[in-house]
């Protein structure tokens, strides 16, 4: 976690599992965050997210949450949260250091105007393992007196989006933008949501490990897609614009806990033992 | 909030289903702690609320308040299911 130590920003993971199998876990794993136990699922009760769909009696399932992770800002108060529906998939650590961080664009050093909106696509990662995502990052610099636009467009503006192909085995999730302001068009009445100044749009994208290529240097995924966008000042719109991009990057499957025996299972956290005694706990 | 469970998917081979998405998983989907949300389901606080307290022992065994430890620094939490399994 040396990006985030780097940033200055704390990294907490929380889970029903009790203390002494964090222990092992966080051994094995050479783990140099916080993780936090909640063998009673308190702290995931009070906060609304205990995953009811599982009967009380269905051991040692109920009392664990609908996963996901909120990012906060230096004065505690959340600046996003990310849940997405599957529990195969989980928002790699780029994405949530960034979120943590406001999402903002590393611009650099160059303050220099634009004369038309250029465009920077870029993974925030160079591997992909599977249910992990990176984020495709967008980072447009627009010049003074344009604007960009996000959805809904009125029909015949194109809204600056990351558009990525249909490939299989790639899947993308909720997108992430900064705020719009609506600006209403005296004309047709209708509106616009309009971006300020530089865009930095992102759009979180995994791997399901079902059409990986492998090479004499591993299995890789490519993700590929088109970024779009079209440009207006006070008095003109200019031509939508495009932008393609293709990343191969490495496929990793996920490190799957230990239960037992089993093959390409990681060893030694004692796995099946923490997993009996945290069905003897409960029955 | 009435939570409808998502059981799309099918059985790829003894012992392999795949869920909506094509993810491989060793149950059948909607069961054990494969109960995924079709639609909406509670996420809990909101952005721009302040994250409520969070004190709990950590893998060392010291207890731990959140907002103390971060000490004014941004942070991310992370809920997940289990390290065990």
């Amino acid at each position: 976690m040396a990006a985030y130590d780097e940033a200055g920003v704390k990294l907490y993971a929380l889970s029903y599992d009790e203390q002494d199998a964090l222990a092992d876990y966080a051994e094995a794993g050479g783990v140099s965050y916080t993780m936090l136990s909640d063998p009673d699922s308190e702290i995931i009760n009070r906060f609304g997210i205990l995953n009811t769909t599982i009967p009380e009696d269905d051991h040692p399932w109920y009392g664990i949450p609908f996963p996901g992770a909120y990012a906060i800002g230096a004065d505690g108060t959340i600046l996003a949260k990310v849940f997405e529906h599957n529990f195969a998939v989980r928002p790699g650590p780029e994405q949530l250091l960034a979120a943590a961080l406001g999402n903002e664009a590393d611009f650099g050093q160059e303050a220099q105007a634009v004369d038309e909106v250029s465009v920077e696509v870029s993974l925030d990662g160079d591997r992909l393992p599977s249910g992990v995502t990176r984020e495709l990052v967008a980072t447009f610099r627009v010049p003074d007196g344009q604007h960009l636009y996000g959805e809904p467009v009125p029909e015949g503006l194109v809204a600056a989006t990351i558009e990525l192909d249909d490939t299989p085995g790639i899947l993308s999730y909720t997108p992430i933008a900064p705020p719009t302001s609506p600006l209403t068009l005296s004309g047709s009445g209708e509106t616009l949501e309009v971006y300020d100044g530089d865009v930095v749009l992102r759009l979180p994208v995994t791997q399901n490990s079902r059409n990986t290529t492998k090479t004499d240097e591993g299995r890789f995924v490519t993700v590929s897609g088109t970024v779009r966008w079209q440009a207006c000042n006070d008095v003109e719109c200019f031509l939508p614009q495009s932008k393609e991009f293709s990343f191969t990057v490495e496929a990793a499957f996920p490190v799957l806990a230990d239960m037992g025996p089993g093959e390409g299972r990681v060893p030694a956290m004692n796995g099946a033992q923490h997993f009996q005694k945290m069905i003897d706990r409960r029955t | 909030m009435e939570i409808e469970l998502d059981t799309r998917g099918g059985q790829v081979k003894e012992h392999q289903w795949e869920d909506a998405e094509g993810y491989i998983m060793p149950l059948p989907p909607a069961s054990g702690p494969r109960r995924i949300p079709r639609h909406d389901f509670p996420t809990g606080p909101d952005v721009g609320e302040v994250l409520p307290d969070v004190v709990a022992v950590d893998q060392n065994g010291r207890t731990v308040d959140l907002h103390q430890d971060r000490a004014g620094a941004p942070a991310v939490l992370v809920f997940y299911r289990s390290a065990v399994w």
